[in-house]
């Protein structure tokens, strides 16, 4: 062979070997962009050059006051499938353990992997279930689950599994489950907070998103971004506290056989809330019993205290005795002879047991709990356009504010309302024809320990942002009634407990107190079966650190609140000296608690 | 010199294939050789923004477990579980009656509980690489001549 046709025939090989190594690189393209795997990877690139490619950033931790955890971001997984890859072992088997592991239907997990999603032209699909209520939700698994389901992908003896892919998503977990549900509300599958201080504080604690590109392309890849994470919040919420007023009350409800309750602790001094019952609980962990089914039906009420209203009853009484005292209209030894009845605007207003009590004083007026005396003060002594002033100071009809969603005002009809009669004050004066929350009770009844000045309720102590630390202060509603006022009418409330009431007692330690018994309205005027038993009370009355309110809904085994409300108020700051470290009244306060050897 | 002439001609016989694959392997080499050269720095770029996103997957792994630790551990510090605990172990919640109190002198209590701050959100800037692993030549020519930028 001359050089001529060697070095033809070298040319002729290189071409030959440049050609083929063309033409794979051509046949790898056609396949990729027309073959059975395009849609998918056409998706992904979809999905990997998306523009909007959010980064989400952590959602926020809440704690209460000693840092115990109260709502954490567990890691869960959304079930999902890449149809392209699916087989038809893989259908039956990935329905199959889904079912067994999750306890779901095996028909509809195969229904859904049986639907023509690529005529839809959907080639990966998020597997969904239908909840107890009826609300289809996509199917979420915890850790130990994503744990197994991956350790079956990657064993080839396993169940075949193939197209069925695990993807992360940050779920809000509550750690001491229902303790505090109605305090904490709850975070949606969207990452969206509802009620509680989820739902008030949803933007602060959900952070900024970043939208980032290619985030998924190697040639484009870059560190990414922190995003600005959601700010941390320590509650006021002592979970000791909770836990334990959760525990007297819950046995309270077993025992009276009530169908619901609250409890709400204050220190009156700054508003901080301590404890937050309502039972029964919201868990929310699984919150979805509390969604309406559908739109017709009503809500359920989320966290009563706040947004739960009542006709308060003779609780109320200490208002309109503050009213009273402040404007020096009464005097707590003033006497007042009760004839058992009154007549107000047509309508004829008598005492809770109907009798005749004669001469009392006004600490006998509210030791017994007279509704005629009561009226009276409102009707003869007040009148109505100084009444519903004092009222509007105890900012009765309005929100508090305070920093929790959900918040319901309240209803009151003054003079001003076209309804409005008469017989609206003296009914009015014992709590009745009137409607309230907890929350508000406890704020204008925090006035009174708090020498007349009424602060804001509030369950958020600290805001721990990326750019530093935020101390909310308290902040002051006014001043519905003076000092004096206030520590007279705590000196008759202390004196009232100690007789009638004698059930909401304490041993070593003055504390002051109001029972409620109130009436139930329904459409034909007032429940004749039901009760709704309540007490309210503050102490120590020489330096007050704390307003309880206990509020018990339609018990069976006596409609008092002076029989049913009160041993609760009891129990509860029994353990509650010992938690807060409130020496006895006869000891210096401002000691330090230790237990006795 | 017809010998000469031959020889010429006999070496002009070999040149012209050299010639003509001069002409058109050449540029092909040279096509290759950038091609090569580019497709090296791309799948080194593509290898370590590979990596890049395998180092974020472990980091959300991480963080998740931490999340999954932290989750357990508050379920397990709860106050109902440890009230359990407390209660096999035979201990029973103070009675107010137990208590005792006693006067100390400069006594401070322990200081409110406050949490870490979570992350900044601040984006993370080349660390500490020195402008030529990033400047492209432009810049650097811009920069050479004084033109600001």
């Amino acid at each position: 062979m001359s050089l001529r046709n060697l070095s033809r025939q070298r040319i002729k090989v290189l071409f030959g070997i440049m050609l083929l190594f063309v033409l794979a690189i051509m046949v790898q393209l056609v396949r990729v962009q027309y073959g059975p795997y395009a849609p998918v990877f056409a998706k992904r690139v979809e999905v990997a050059e998306s523009l909007s490619d959010e980064v989400v950033p952590v959602r926020g931790l809440i704690y209460d006051r000693d840092g115990d955890l109260l709502a954490v971001n567990a890691p869960m997984y959304y079930v999902e499938v890449e149809i392209i890859q699916l087989t038809p072992a893989s259908r039956r088997e990935i329905a199959g353990v889904l079912s067994q592991v999750l306890n779901l239907p095996y028909d509809d997990l195969r229904n859904q992997l049986e639907a023509d999603w690529e005529g839809a032209e959907q080639y990966r699909i998020r597997l969904r279930m239908t909840t107890e209520a009826g609300n289809d939700w996509p199917i979420i698994v915890d850790q130990v689950v994503a744990d197994m389901l991956n350790a079956f992908l990657a064993d080839p003896e396993a169940p075949d599994l193939s197209g069925l892919d695990l993807v992360p998503a940050p779920q809000r977990s509550y750690p001491v489950g229902a303790l505090a549900g109605h305090v904490m509300g709850f975070v949606n599958q969207l990452g969206e907070g509802f009620f509680g201080v989820e739902g008030y504080y949803d933007d602060w604690l959900t952070g900024q998103g970043i939208s980032v590109q290619g985030g998924t392309v190697p040639l484009q890849a870059s560190r990414l971004p922190d995003t600005p994470a959601g700010v941390n919040l320590v509650l006021t919420l002592d979970l000791d506290i909770q836990q334990m007023v959760t525990d007297i009350l819950s046995q309270a409800i077993d025992d009276s056989g009530a169908e619901s309750g609250q409890v709400v602790v204050m220190d009156p001094n700054n508003g901080e809330i301590l404890a937050m019952v309502a039972l029964p609980q919201l868990d929310s962990n699984h919150y979805e019993p509390w969604l309406p089914e559908d739109e017709e039906e009503e809500e359920p009420v989320i966290n009563p205290i706040v947004a739960g209203q009542f006709e308060p009853g003779s609780t109320f009484k200490v208002l309109t005795m503050a009213a009273a005292l402040d404007a020096d209209v009464v005097e707590p030894d003033d006497i007042f002879v009760d004839e058992g009845v009154i007549e107000v605007g047509g309508v004829q207003i008598r005492n809770w047991n109907g009798g005749k009590w004669g001469p009392q004083t006004m600490t006998g007026c509210m030791e017994h709990s007279l509704n005629v005396c009561l009226a009276h003060i409102a009707v003869d002594e007040l009148h109505a356009n100084q009444f519903y002033a004092y009222l509007e100071a105890f900012g009765m009809g309005q929100l508090t504010g305070i920093d929790v969603a959900g918040e319901v005002s309240g209803q009151i009809r003054t003079p001003r309302h076209p309804e409005w009669t008469d017989a609206d004050l003296g009914t009015n004066s014992f709590g009745q024809g009137i409607s309230t929350t907890p929350i508000q009770l406890v704020t204008a009844v925090g006035a009174i320990a708090n020498e007349g000045v009424m602060v804001q309720p509030h369950l958020v102590r600290t805001v721990v942002g990326p750019e530093g630390e935020y101390w909310p202060q308290t902040t002051v509603l006014g001043q519905p009634v003076s000092a004096e006022a206030a520590e007279q009418l705590t000196q008759m409330l202390y004196e009232s407990l100690q007789g009638e009431t004698n059930f909401a007692r304490v041993e070593g330690y003055q504390l002051a107190g109001k029972t409620g018994t109130a009436q139930i309205p329904d459409e034909f005027g007032y429940d004749p079966t039901w009760t709704i038993a309540s007490f309210i009370g503050w102490g120590p009355v020489s330096d007050p650190q704390f307003v309880v309110l206990v509020r018990i809904d339609r018990p069976e085994t006596s409609p008092w609140g002076s029989v049913i409300a009160a041993p609760v108020f009891r129990d509860i700051v029994e353990r509650l000296v010992v938690m807060l470290a409130i020496p006895p009244d006869d000891l210096p306060q401002g000691l330090v608690a230790g237990q006795v050897e | 010199m017809k010998r000469r002439k031959k020889q010429a001609y006999k070496k002009g016989e070999q040149r012209l294939p050299t010639r003509v694959s001069d002409r058109v392997l050449l540029p092909v080499v040279a096509f290759l050789l950038i091609s090569g050269f580019y497709l090296a720095v791309h799948s080194r770029h593509a290898r370590v923004g590979r990596e890049v996103l395998l180092l974020e997957e472990e980091k959300a792994e991480l963080v998740r477990e931490q999340a999954e630790l932290t989750s357990t551990l508050a379920e397990l510090t709860s106050p109902a579980h440890l009230l359990e605990q407390a209660e096999a172990l035979g201990f029973r919640p103070a009675s107010y009656h137990d208590m005792d109190f006693l006067e100390i002198d400069g006594y401070i209590p322990p200081a409110p509980f406050v949490p870490e701050r979570p992350p900044g959100g601040l984006e993370h800037g080349d660390g500490a690489l020195a402008p030529a692993f990033t400047e492209t030549l432009g810049e650097r020519l811009f920069s050479w001549l004084g033109w600001g930028r």
